[in-house]
């Protein structure tokens, strides 16, 4: 075997080729999608505070990562993923402002907090204890609310530092702004929450 | 005694958390579902097609206008072919097909968004 042939037949073993390397890229894809998924279900949810339309916004999401973004660096695909989907969740409020401005124009009032049954929308119940449930439910209620009160840049910093643990410098790419104001997003959001939750406290038990 | 940052996040996420555990199984499959449709968008070959489907609604309308704009007997011929779209219009196959095409006209419009998003 002369010295190119065997350069070749080496190419060939330790390199995969372009249909292995496509399947490793969907199954690593997939893994990250899979691990994303659940949480960044919840984060949209405190955004536009409906299940469904959050579903919607999340599997918009893994579309464009995965049509966009999916021959990046998997390391890239965290903070890619979430700007996409704070992205969905803008548009998400300025659909919904513009749909209230021509519901008043017609009208018929605009669909307030009020619709929103935070307690019907809660999940099922995994084995929980009763009181251990509903007291964790409550206070996660308290807490979308003092969320949702939150400017929303200072909420989605707060959402993506602390929920999803992205660095300053992944959180600066999601939300497409300097590391700088991340800090200071972050930083108003947890006093502005400190503020709210003292009075409801976080464990639900209003002496936070 | 007030609570620290680091001690309130810390709060903060064990709520997240718990509430993320707690998705119901109708969520976790909508959501299985949601990824599954996505990776498979990945290879949509009609996509591609659809990103031309500006220029070929462009081409198609300076055509119309070129077949008005000239004289001719050209009407006489357009019936036949109108009735057999009719025909193939009114299949069912032909009904899937238009699903078909209003998926990935979705996937190819949410494309046409902005660089992330």
């Amino acid at each position: 075997m002369n010295a190119e042939a065997a350069t070749y037949a080496v190419s060939l073993i330790s390199e995969p080729s372009t249909g292995t390397r496509a399947l490793q890229q969907e199954t690593q894809l997939n893994r990250f999608l899979a691990e994303v998924e659940r949480r960044a279900l919840r984060i949209a949810e405190i955004g536009v505070r409906n299940r469904d339309d959050a579903l919607d916004l999340v599997q918009d999401a893994m579309i464009k990562l995965v049509r966009k973004y999916g021959d990046r660096d998997s390391a890239e695909w965290a903070p890619l993923f979430y700007r996409i989907l704070q992205n969905g969740v803008r548009d998400w409020h300025r659909r919904q402002a513009m749909r209230n401005r021509v519901m008043v124009w017609f009208g018929r009032g605009a669909p307030g907090d009020d619709e929103y049954d935070a307690v019907a929308a809660a999940p099922d119940p995994l084995g929980r204890a009763p009181d251990e449930e509903i007291q964790n439910s409550e206070a996660m209620d308290g807490l979308e609310v003092a969320l949702h009160a939150l400017p929303a840049r200072q909420r989605e910093a707060f959402m993506l530092r602390t929920f999803e643990g992205l660095d300053v410098a992944g959180t600066a790419v999601a939300m497409g702004c300097s590391q700088g104001s991340v800090k200071t997003h972050y930083s108003r959001a947890i006093h502005s929450l400190r503020e709210t939750l003292e009075e409801y406290g976080p464990d639900g038990s209003g002496d936070g | 005694m007030k609570k620290s940052d680091e001690q309130l996040a810390q709060e903060a996420k064990a709520l997240f958390d718990a509430s993320v555990d707690e998705l119901d199984a109708a969520t976790l499959s909508r959501l299985n579902r949601s990824r599954h449709r996505a990776l498979e968008a990945a290879h949509s070959p009609r996509s591609a097609l659809l990103r031309f489907a500006p220029a070929a609604g462009v081409a198609a309308a300076v055509l119309i206008a070129v077949m008005v704009a000239l004289p001719g007997p050209r009407q006489v011929e357009v019936m036949p072919a109108a009735v057999a779209d009719l025909d193939i219009l009114l299949g069912e196959d032909s009904i899937e097909m238009l699903e078909e095409l209003e998926f990935y006209s979705w996937l190819d419009v949410i494309d046409e968004g902005d660089d992330v998003g």
